[in-house]
């Protein structure tokens, strides 16, 4: 009896940085010139962004797993995260000019911050109209699978010195795919795949794939 | 454009009326009564095989009661239907499943149209009488039997007295009674049981089931005891009657699990049917109970148990039993295992007789058929065919209706083209508006219509956010409001939630009680800085409105705190001047409630008057808008009170917001749009006629009572919070307003007429197209009548009459 809910944007921490944010946007129209007001962040145009993973990972969730198993899929989803953040996804992201190295020491302290993530964002999805006293279980998944759908974001806001506003679009369509996925919950089909949350956890890594996919070019 | 937009507007309730008209026709029904229609000669000469008949319908009886091994506790009913004794039958009742609509199918063999759902809501309506239409009952008077009749009063209000020569009416209002109703029935019998010469056909209709089912849902703790109770019943009535009496146990209707019905579920359409007579012994059983053992183990999900028939069908079988008439409009086809007892030469004429009283109603043709089996195939597919043409729709009122409503529609899309600058907020309207009205294509959307409008209210609050980060703290509060609001009650058919804030507020009445009084002081102070007098009135208002609702609580055996109870007692003893011994609080609603009408006229109209020597702009309103609140206080569920405080709360921060972000019309009047449908459904409304609440729609209306007060104040507490947040939007506009006060007006309408215009294309559009849908009765009909109800009251008589007279009055 799951009733519909989306996630919000899980901006908790709020030194939002949108002087910076437009500038790099300005940057990223004009072919990144080098400016000279300060470090401008950005996600490089490039197909290495594509997170295929996300694909793979959806695939067997919805076509070999038994009953949609949320949590075979988050012990699937981090450490592919791990990896997709390594190899692809901090390749891409420009900090004043150049590519930062992967900060190691960085990694496991931004995998505890999804993990402490989990908390406010469950707040909100139940806060958007998921059940309080039942389900808290599966929202709780549910909240776990979209912060470390999220986590290459949250990676970035900490290596990027909190620099938010330029991955805040992250956050928000993952919220979006969400969103758009409720649409299934109140039709009478009964089907295994409209109980809570399978739905919502399928819209989440669409939105993530499109996201993480077309969020430079915006 | 102002007058361009009135005659737009009556355009369009034009429009939408003479859809309506088409789209819901009175069902054309055969008058006089039923002759045989094959070798009448051949008929009179047989000889029937029942005598008399003891029908004993239980409301709500689902099959699974009956036949299923963990549902069932109908132990006597069991072995006999194992001894051959009682012949069981899974009944298909046609939709709407409520008891009046039912009852006429059980006793005309027709289907129901769909007034007949509306009527059972206006339960003193006198136009769903059978009097004049032809049925079993009325073919049993005709043939001099003597019919008695105990239980359910529906039965009272479709047949005329002089039918019946004994009558016991028990009233099915009380839903929480669950012995009393039906001891009440069940005390007549030993009587009548000893007397068998004193009638012909007994009918008993027992209601606890139902009562039941409604308290506690399918699997309620009381269920086994009333099965057996039941069982009893028909142990009783079996042992004491001989073998030329039928008896017949049946549901109307079934229910769902949570005990609700009116759908077309599979769980409220499968009712029990079962013949009993030792007559039956002497008969081969029918071939599915053979080598079935009963209670049946396995449960069906279906509600499938024995053999499917119509619910109807028991019409044209009764009429063969007992060698009548099949009724003129029944559309019932006999139930073939009963040609059993006939010979096959006389079993062939009931068959044709029946084909042939089926082809009367048809219009079609006699097929040269052979053995009666291949009539019966014929005649189901008859019958198939006409259970779906059971009304005529009239395509030309359908086609002018929605040709109007579109050329009203697209005007208005032009005239807020031109008029609204910003298209951020016409493009919010019109995504809403297309949204909501795509929604009408899917029925389990219609239903769920709640989810699509919190769907909607949740994005609308994720784009504010997006576009103010820095607000975070009000958006929050917004969203934790409207979380409330969300979990208050339970709306739609799909989901229910047990802990919704409705129910604990039932549970913790200290609290509910707390929480009415906060609401009602601050929503009628509303924080306002006033004079001696006004909060004299303002008080005396707030007090009337918290007695009257505590003592209607007392009286209908609700909890209420102590102290509530001694403010009550003292306010009587202080208004009627007696003691506090002599006072019964039955007598005092009325009075209390017409009192409090008539304060509220009154400061109404000292406020108006005032406003008219001493203008104070939108102060007005603002007045205005409190006294209204408390009047809409007063038309709501106690335990529904509360949600008043959220709304104001939420109408706090949605004026702070437009005044900051200056938003555009069509932002304010979309919010306000979601609002008045978000809290409607949030008030524990749906899209089914099941859920239209006459509770407070008697309200200091006494006995001999008119029934437009009534429907108005049944209007006024359906939509109390639409009418809250209607107003409340009004104030906001009026209170940061730079143009002329009716070009504001005007302007502000121009919004939610395109959302009603829009989505009455789509909704008329879907009707026609799904004409043939399995759910058209269930659920696009009652959609449409909720579509045509927002449309006559909350928009022509609330936001454009109402509003506009204030608006006049400023």
């Amino acid at each position: 009896m799951p009733p519909r809910m989306r996630v919000a944007p899980k901006k908790t921490v709020s030194f939002s940085d949108d002087e910076n944010m437009t500038r790099a946007r300005q940057l990223n129209s004009k072919k990144h010139q080098t400016d000279i007001y300060g470090p401008p962040v950005y996600v490089k145009k490039s197909l290495l962004t594509v997170p295929v993973h996300l694909v793979a990972l959806l695939y067997y969730y919805i076509k070999l797993s038994e009953d949609f198993d949320d949590v075979r899929l988050l012990y699937g989803l981090i450490p592919m995260q791990i990896a997709y953040l390594a190899a692809q996804f901090n390749r891409s992201t420009v900090y004043g000019h150049k590519i930062l190295k992967l900060k190691l020491s960085l990694v496991p302290i931004s995998l505890g911050a999804a993990l402490l993530l989990t908390l406010p964002c469950m707040l909100i999805i139940i806060l958007m109209g998921a059940p309080v006293r039942m389900l808290l279980r599966e929202t709780w998944l549910l909240a776990a699978h979209c912060c470390f759908l999220a986590f290459p974001a949250v990676y970035s806001v900490f290596n990027c010195d909190f620099k938010v506003g330029i991955f805040k679009k992250y956050f928000i369509s993952i919220a979006i795919g969400c969103w758009i996925s409720c649409i299934v919950i109140p039709l009478d089909w009964d089907r295994d795949w409209q109980q809570w949350p399978t739905p919502l956890i399928v819209g989440a890594y669409a939105g993530a794939f499109v996201g993480y996919s077309l969020c430079p070019y915006l | 454009m102002n007058k361009r937009l009135l005659v737009l507007l009556v355009l369009e309730i034009v429009a939408i009326l003479t859809f309506s008209a088409g789209f819901f026709p009175q069902k054309s029904v055969l008058q006089g009564d039923a002759q045989f229609n094959y070798k009448p000669e051949a008929h009179r000469r047989m000889a029937p095989k029942f005598e008399k008949m003891v029908l004993v319908i239980v409301d709500a009886l689902r099959s699974d009661f009956v036949f299923q091994k963990d549902m069932s506790e109908f132990g006597f009913l069991h072995k006999l239907l194992n001894k051959g004794h009682a012949w069981g039958y899974t009944a298909y009742s046609n939709p709407p499943t409520v008891t009046l609509p039912r009852l006429k199918g059980i006793t005309t063999g027709s289907t129901p149209n769909f007034l007949d759902a509306i009527l059972n809501v206006a339960e003193d309506d006198v136009s769903s009488n059978l009097k004049e239409q032809d049925s079993w009952l009325r073919q049993f008077r005709m043939h001099q039997k003597k019919i008695k009749f105990f239980g359910d009063d529906t039965w009272l209000k479709l047949f005329p007295s002089e039918f019946f020569d004994e009558t016991d009416g028990t009233n099915s209002f009380f839903v929480s009674d669950f012995e009393e109703v039906d001891l009440n029935v069940t005390r007549h019998l030993p009587q009548q049981l000893q007397s068998q010469d004193s009638w012909d056909v007994l009918i008993l209709h027992y209601l606890g089931l139902d009562h039941i089912g409604h308290k506690g849902g399918a699997f309620s703790s009381f269920m086994p005891p009333k099965h057996r109770e039941m069982d009893a019943v028909i142990e009783q009535i079996y042992n004491a009657v001989g073998e030329d009496t039928l008896i017949c146990v049946m549901g109307d209707h079934g229910m769902n699990d949570l005990g609700n019905h009116g759908g077309s579920s599979a769980g409220e359409t499968s009712a029990a049917l079962v013949f009993i007579s030792k007559l039956l012994e002497k008969y081969e059983k029918p071939l599915a109970q053979q080598g079935q053992d009963i209670p049946v183990a396995s449960s069906s999900p279906e509600y499938n148990y024995l053999t499917k028939v119509n619910q109807i069908d028991f019409v044209p079988t009764i009429a063969t039993l007992f060698n009548l008439p099949v009724p003129k409009n029944s559309i019932g086809v006999l139930i073939p295992d009963f040609l059993k007892l006939l010979s096959p030469a006389d079993a062939k004429t009931k068959v044709i007789d029946n084909y042939q009283q089926l082809l009367s109603i048809s219009g079609g043709s006699t097929k040269k058929l052979g053995d009666p089996d291949a009539i019966i195939e014929e005649m189901r597919e008859v019958q198939s065919d006409l259970a779906k043409t059971a009304t005529n729709y009239n395509y030309l009122l359908l086609g002018i209706g929605f040709l109007t409503l579109l050329v009203v529609s697209s005007v208005a899309l032009f005239f807020s083209w031109t008029s609204f600058p910003s298209t951020f907020g016409l493009f919010l309207l019109l995504g809403t508006s297309l949204l909501l009205s795509l929604s009408t294509f899917g029925s389990s959307f219609i239903e769920e219509e709640h989810q699509i409008w919190w769907w909607t209210s949740i994005a609308l609050v994720g784009l504010s956010y997006i576009s103010a980060p820095r607000e975070l703290g009000d958006h929050l509060t917004v969203l934790a409001v409207l979380r409330l609001i969300r979990g208050w009650n339970n709306s739609g058919q799909k989901f229910v939630y047990e802990y919704t804030l409705y129910e604990l507020l039932k549970q913790h009445y200290q609290v509910e009680w707390l929480l009415i009084t906060t609401t009602i002081f601050v929503v009628q102070f509303q924080g306002r800085a006033k004079g001696f007098s006004a909060f004299q009135y303002s008080f005396l208002m707030s007090v009337l409105c918290l007695v009257y609702k505590a003592t209607w609580s007392i009286v209908n055996n609700e909890q209420v705190p102590a102290w509530l109870q001694h403010i009550c007692l003292r306010s009587y003893s202080i208004m009627k001047g007696v003691s506090k011994d002599q006072i019964d609080f039955s007598d005092a609603l009325v009075p209390m409630a017409r009192l409090f009408f008539q304060v509220t006229a009154a400061v109404i109209a000292v406020e108006v008057i005032r406003h008219q020597f001493k203008p104070n702009g939108p102060r007005l309103l603002e007045e205005i808008h409190a006294h209204i609140s408390t009047l809409l206080i007063l038309q709501t569920s106690s335990a529904n009170i509360p949600q008043f405080l959220a709304f104001h709360i939420l109408s706090r921060k949605l004026n702070s917001l437009w005044s900051r972000r200056q938003w555009s019309f069509p932002v304010l009047m979309t919010v306000n749009l979601v609002l008045q449908h978000l809290s409607f459904f949030q008030f524990g409304n749906t899209n089914s006629i099941a859920t239209v609440s006459l509770t407070n729609a008697y309200n200091g209306v006494s006995e001999n009572y008119n029934i437009y007060v009534v429907g108005a104040l049944m209007c006024v507490s359906n939509f109390a919070p639409s009418i809250y947040w209607s107003l409340s939007c009004l104030k906001i506009l009026y209170s940061k307003s730079t143009q002329s006060k009716w070009e504001t007006f005007f302007t502000s309408r121009l919004p939610s007429f395109l959302y009603y215009c829009l989505f009455g294309c789509f909704l008329l559009g879907s009707c026609v197209i799904l004409r043939y849908h399995l759910f058209i009765w269930s659920v696009f009909s009652p959609k449409l009548c909720y579509y045509v109800s927002w449309n006559l009251f909350m928009n022509a008589i609330i936001a454009w009459f109402f509003e506009g007279t204030l608006v006049a009055l400023l």
